[in-house]
């Protein structure tokens, strides 16, 4: 049972990051960002639960209630504030993206046989899907113009790089997981404020504007 | 051998014409289900039906430019559609005519249908349907490969391209989850939602000729030429869901021909369409109709997952 259910969230994260990729609405993309910290807090359950590793309760908890509803309502306002042009304009249009993002996550699952936990059942799946979103979530990061969806990407990235510990590690210490936490708060929270000041100065939340001169 | 064939013919004759009398109440359940979320009242659940029996008594009027064409269009398109339903199980864990023909046969027969469709709708030569044709097939190029994509993850798992054994093969007890399987059933949704012109693709309820897609094709069309296709549709809606049940969550489907399987299988399948239902009217409600341009790009997606449920079943 817990390893359908492990694999079935696993899945969903990817799929989650594939409609990220796909569509171009600022919200729906911080939503299913949300949906993904769910998943991956389902993930964490189902782990507790099948290896009896009571300390990813609190992680569950933890991403649920600061990944999957506290980030994504911060983000939103952000964006209702600022009334910022809600659509996302990547460097790359969607078809080309998504050619790129079918590469990665092929290269994604190859590598994560490499692994010497990764060859067989759960774990291989739980390995190549946090390595293809990795790289998805990189992926979007230097594809994407807005600084708002580069937050979302690197937060999607911080997911994939917790289900991959999820998968090959028998758990980090709490004191290491709050820790990253703590970094992810303070993270969002400053880019926020970057963002803010990035729209401030050049009317626009376009980082490649960033590299013009300004007189 | 003579009691085999009698068997399997009586099977798909019943299942056709079950599955044809519950397709206008799939749809009728969706736009009530809609309208309640949208505190309207909705048509009454049995408006498919009304409608139907309406269209059928009035007379057939056709264009006078109309060829053989235009009356034959509707005619193979329902022909496929009931066809089509031959090869799919619904209650019993093998299809009906299964030596007829497995997954391609399947897919052949639907876009034989809609072809057939596409190409009467041109032969009236009225803009519309020209237009609605042509929109029809730019979005069903992309959406056919994503089907058999979608089902070729799930043939592969059981080693072959018959539904019944694929069916078959899902119900081993024990069976593990695949994320190629979650990969193959978001793509194959989103063919369902394209195929059946659901909201983010198409508006099934819009009476604006130039946001149509699958309704410009049919605006030509009248009396039981018009209900031949709305049914054809509403089967094909039915038909798209049962195939996705049939694939990743076939618990509870009969695997012997006796009253107590049969009365399972029946429960769990009209529970699993409803299911169903409800998401597809979530979806409809809670999304705004995607830009003509913006459709291609969401099937490319439905595509790519497709395809890497495919490729990751390999590595």
């Amino acid at each position: 049972m817990t390893p359908n259910v492990v694999i079935l969230c696993a899945a969903g994260m990817l799929v989650s990051a594939y409609l990220m990729v796909g569509q171009k609405s600022l919200f729906t993309t911080i939503r299913l960002y949300g949906l993904q910290s769910l998943l991956l807090a389902t993930v964490a359950v189902a782990m507790a639960i099948s290896d009896a590793r009571p300390h990813l309760f609190v992680m569950a908890t933890m991403t649920t209630l600061l990944k999957g509803v506290a980030i994504p309502l911060f983000l939103m306002r952000v964006v209702d504030r600022i009334g910022i042009h809600r659509e996302i304009e990547p460097f790359l249009n969607v078809p080309a993206s998504l050619l790129a993002c079918l590469g990665l996550t092929v290269v994604g699952y190859r590598v994560s046989t490499g692994f010497p936990e990764g060859t067989v059942g759960v774990t291989h799946h739980v390995l190549g899907i946090g390595l293809s979103t990795l790289m998805i979530g990189l992926f979007l990061m230097v594809t994407r113009k807005k600084a708002i969806s580069q937050v979302l990407a690197l937060l999607t990235v911080e997911n994939a790089i917790f289900l991959i510990a999820l998968g090959i590690t028998s758990g980090m210490p709490l004191v290491v997981e709050l820790g990253i936490f703590f970094d992810v708060i303070l993270a969002v929270l400053v880019l926020g404020i970057l963002v803010r000041r990035i729209v401030d100065r050049f009317e626009s939340m376009d980082v490649s504007r960033l590299s013009k001169l300004k007189g | 051998m003579v009691h085999d064939v009698l068997l399997a013919l009586a099977g798909a004759l019943l299942q056709t014409i079950g599955l044809l009398a519950a397709a206008p109440l799939l749809r009728g359940a969706i736009k009530k289900m809609k309208a309640t979320m949208q505190l309207r009242k909705g048509p009454p659940l049995l408006q498919g039906y009304y409608d139907l029996a309406k269209l059928f008594r009035k007379e057939t009027v056709r264009s006078e430019t109309a060829s053989w064409v235009y009356v034959l269009g509707p005619r193979i398109y329902f022909g496929a559609a009931v066809a089509a339903t031959t090869l799919v199980p619904v209650l019993v864990a093998t299809s009906p005519l299964e030596g007829a023909g497995g997954i391609l046969g399947l897919v052949g027969i639907l876009a034989l249908g809609r072809f057939a469709l596409a190409i009467a709708a041109l032969d009236t030569g009225s803009p519309f349907g020209g237009m609605g044709s042509s929109r029809e097939m730019t979005i069903a190029a992309l959406a056919e490969p994503a089907l058999m994509l979608g089902l070729f993850t799930a043939a592969l798992a059981a080693g072959s391209l018959d539904l019944g054994a694929v069916v078959r093969g899902g119900l081993v007890p024990g069976a593990l989850f695949r994320p190629s399987d979650i990969l193959a059933l978001s793509g194959l949704f989103v063919v369902l939602i394209a195929e059946t012109g659901r909201i983010p693709v198409d508006n099934p309820a819009t009476h604006l000729e130039l946001t149509m897609i699958h309704e410009a094709m049919l605006l030509e069309y009248a009396g039981p030429d018009l209900a031949l296709v709305e049914w054809a549709s509403a089967l094909k809606e039915l038909l798209y869901i049962t195939l996705l049940i049939d694939l990743f969550i076939p618990l509870g489907i009969a695997t012997a021909i006796a009253a107590t399987p049969l009365a399972v299988a029946v429960a769990a399948w009209v529970a699993k369409v409803f299911v169903f239902a409800v998401v597809i009217t979530l979806v409809e409600t809670t999304n705004a109709k995607l830009r003509l341009f913006r459709v291609p790009e969401l099937v490319a997606v439905s595509l790519g997952l497709g395809f890497i449920a495919l490729a990751i079943r390999f590595l």
